[in-house]
């Protein structure tokens, strides 16, 4: 019983805590998203709609990690043993994705724009089934700067 | 082409579903599956049980418990070893036991798969009587004739194989069923409890001709039971109440008419284990 308990008190913990950091953090990435909209990003080899030529190029990296709290934890462990989607997870890997957007962005706030974009996931702990499970996303891509 | 800045309106990657729901679903559905499988494999166990005979029982588990070892010689050991064998006849058990007596404070008895019966020295203190020991000893024989040791042991296996197919053993689900499969047990267990009693209570009657002694060791125990609190503890238990117990043995005494004389006090043996 003290078993179930304590486990409750975990789960409980993992929902409230991972509910609330992944609401602060989506509404940081909302802000974010509007605040650097000026800044054209793309997956194109080639700058868009813009025929200026260009004075030079630069690698940017953006990555961010990011855990599973208890609760998704569980709830995905319950779906691997049904099958189906495993939504708890989806949630984790967008926040992941546009965080590390957002920091290779932010690295280099001068640039005229951004293309060839890439992203890359990794899992942390691989093969590990007992342990948290992380996520680290890597965003890449190519700063543009126009000649003056 | 041309680059139009815009940010999504909907964000299409993630679910818009309520997982504490989705969890609690997950969840029952895995109790329903846990039922029926083990409630059904629980009815293979008892089926088996009746064909394994006592030979094949020894061959098998008496290494585990030490019982080909001779326990050491003592009076008390004797006298125990003698009661059992009386007390066999009465419960009408055709293979031999063989009873230990462990040095211990812990109020225990219990019977083991191969024929085995451990006695705790500290029961001894807790009784004042031979009829209430001849009582405790002829429940254990009731778990033998009622091959509730080996039940309990294949039901044991049957969840813990089940679990680990399930949710694949040690790992966290494991531990959210496991209080489940804790209640599973111990209303079986105390089901199983229940029905030795009944039958100790005959085989008691039929040693001495009166029921006299039958609820002294329950008597006895009751205040530390009742000292570690009820609430919902006792779902989890294996063995049902004390209180309870003496509930039903004086109830079924009194539905078969059995006497209750005056009991005779501890021989002189154990009430020097007693003094020890």
């Amino acid at each position: 019983m003290e078993q179930l308990i304590i486990l409750a008190v975990f789960l409980s913990l993992g929902y409230f805590f991972g509910k609330m950091a992944e609401k602060k953090h989506y509404q940081s990435i909302f802000e974010r998203e509007k605040k650097w909209l000026s800044i054209p990003v793309t997956a194109s080899k080639q700058v868009m709609g813009d025929s200026r030529p260009i004075a030079n190029g630069q690698l940017l990296v953006g990555n961010m990690v990011v855990s599973v709290d208890y609760f998704k934890r569980m709830l995905a462990g319950l779906r691997g043993i049904f099958g189906g989607s495993v939504q708890s997870y989806e949630t984790l890997l967008d926040r992941a994705r546009r965080e590390a957007v957002l920091r290779m962005i932010e690295s280099c706030p001068n640039a005229d724009c951004i293309i060839n974009l890439r992203l890359e996931t990794s899992s942390i702990y691989k093969g590990q089934g007992n342990q948290i499970g992380s996520v680290e996303v890597l965003a890449y891509g190519t700063a543009i700067f126009f000649q003056k | 082409m041309e680059y139009k800045p815009g940010l999504p309106e909907h964000n299409d990657n993630i679910s818009h579903t309520q997982p504490v729901r989705e969890f609690f679903l997950l969840c029952a559905a895995i109790l329903v599956f846990l039922t029926v499988f083990y409630w059904a494999l629980g009815l293979l166990v008892d089926v088996a049980v009746e064909h394994i005979p006592p030979k094949m029982e020894a061959a098998i588990f008496s290494p585990f418990a030490n019982l080909d070892e001779k326990p050491q010689e003592s009076p008390q050991q004797t006298a125990l070893q003698k009661m059992v064998d009386n007390l066999s006849l009465c419960a009408s058990i055709q293979y031999p036991l063989t009873v230990k007596l462990v040095e211990s404070e812990q109020i225990n008895a219990f019977a083991v798969p191969g024929g085995g019966i451990f006695v705790y020295s500290g029961l001894l203190d807790k009784l004042k009587s031979d009829n209430g020991l001849a009582f405790v000893l002829a429940h254990e024989l009731a778990h033998f004739s009622n091959r509730d040791h080996l039940r309990g042991l294949g039901r044991g296996i049957v969840l813990t194989a089940l679990m680990a197919a399930i949710t694949g053993g040690g790992s966290d689900i494991t531990q959210l069923f496991a209080p489940a499969t804790g209640v599973g047990q111990a209303q079986f267990s105390q089901k199983r409890e229940s029905l030795a009693d009944q039958q100790a209570l005959l085989t008691l009657n039929c040693y001495y001709g009166h029921a006299g002694g039958a609820t002294e060791f329950f008597d006895s125990i009751k205040p530390l039971t009742e000292r570690s609190g009820k609430s919902f503890q006792h779902y989890f238990a294996s063995h049902p109440e004390a209180e309870k117990r003496i509930e039903n043995l004086n109830q079924m005494i009194k539905q078969l008419g059995f006497t209750i004389e005056e009991v005779e006090g501890l021989s002189e043996v154990f009430s020097e284990q007693n003094a020890n």
